[in-house]
């Protein structure tokens, strides 16, 4: 299945792109997807505990499954205002 | 002239205040507090040459619809509009703007401090600063969690 992936600020540099798609097993679940990214883009190691994930919009807590076609957030902090 | 009771946009172009302010006030209103936030020109000593806004959109709109819609549920007689400007912004233009307005003082400026504090925590907007000797930097200051 493909996810639409959405990187910003930081996330967005260590990604290299804030926009992109990625292939990923049938059914995987946020922490496959995570392991995925880290394997493609090291330097998101060192954000990761930082980072909030949403799906579809939604900021999402412990390990959901991903969607075929899903929208995926990549949240550093934020510093609007 | 009064629009409607609650406001939340985000722009590209410089925020009309003036329009923002007539737009949120209305004869009931005795109290009318209108909040900037500009672009300052420097960052802990650093000389800051602009600051660019970047946002997940969807989300930050909707953030936003939240902040002002419970704020105004809780305080009777509130209005409450809230505008952030995205993109390039030079130093000294406002990056966002919050007109709120109600009978009488206090809840227009609890519920302006309110609407910043959330804003600021949970709005999806990041700041990169340019910095006049050329280097540039995001800010990431507030964790976001589950709405």
């Amino acid at each position: 299945m493909k996810v639409r992936l959405l990187a910003f600020a930081s996330a967005a540099d260590a990604v290299g792109a804030p926009e992109s798609e990625l292939e990923l097993p049938a059914g995987a679940s946020t922490a496959e997807l995570r392991d995925e990214l880290l394997r493609r883009h090291p330097a998101l190691a060192a954000l990761w505990s930082r980072l909030a994930l949403a799906i579809d919009g939604e900021i999402q807590r412990g390990n959901p499954a991903l969607h075929d076609g899903a929208e995926v957030a990549l949240l550093p902090p934020v510093s609007g205002g | 002239m009064a629009g409607a009771a609650r406001l939340t946009r985000l722009v590209t172009d410089p925020i009309d205040v003036a329009g923002l302010l007539a737009g949120m006030q209305t004869p009931d209103c005795g109290a009318v507090v209108l909040f900037l936030g500009t672009v300052r020109n420097r960052h802990a000593g650093r000389p800051v040459a602009g600051i660019t806004y970047h946002a997940y959109a969807r989300m930050a709109e909707t953030a936003l619809a939240r902040i002002v819609d419970e704020l105004v549920a809780a305080t009777p007689g509130l209005r409450l509009a809230i505008v952030h400007r995205l993109g390039a912004i030079p130093i000294g233009e406002p990056s966002v703007a919050i007109a709120a307005a109600s009978p009488h003082r206090p809840e227009a400026y609890a519920a302006s401090r309110q609407a910043l504090e959330r804003l600021k925590a949970e709005v999806p907007i990041w700041k990169r600063e340019r910095y006049a000797d050329g280097g540039e930097a995001w800010r990431e200051e507030e964790p976001l969690g589950p709405s």
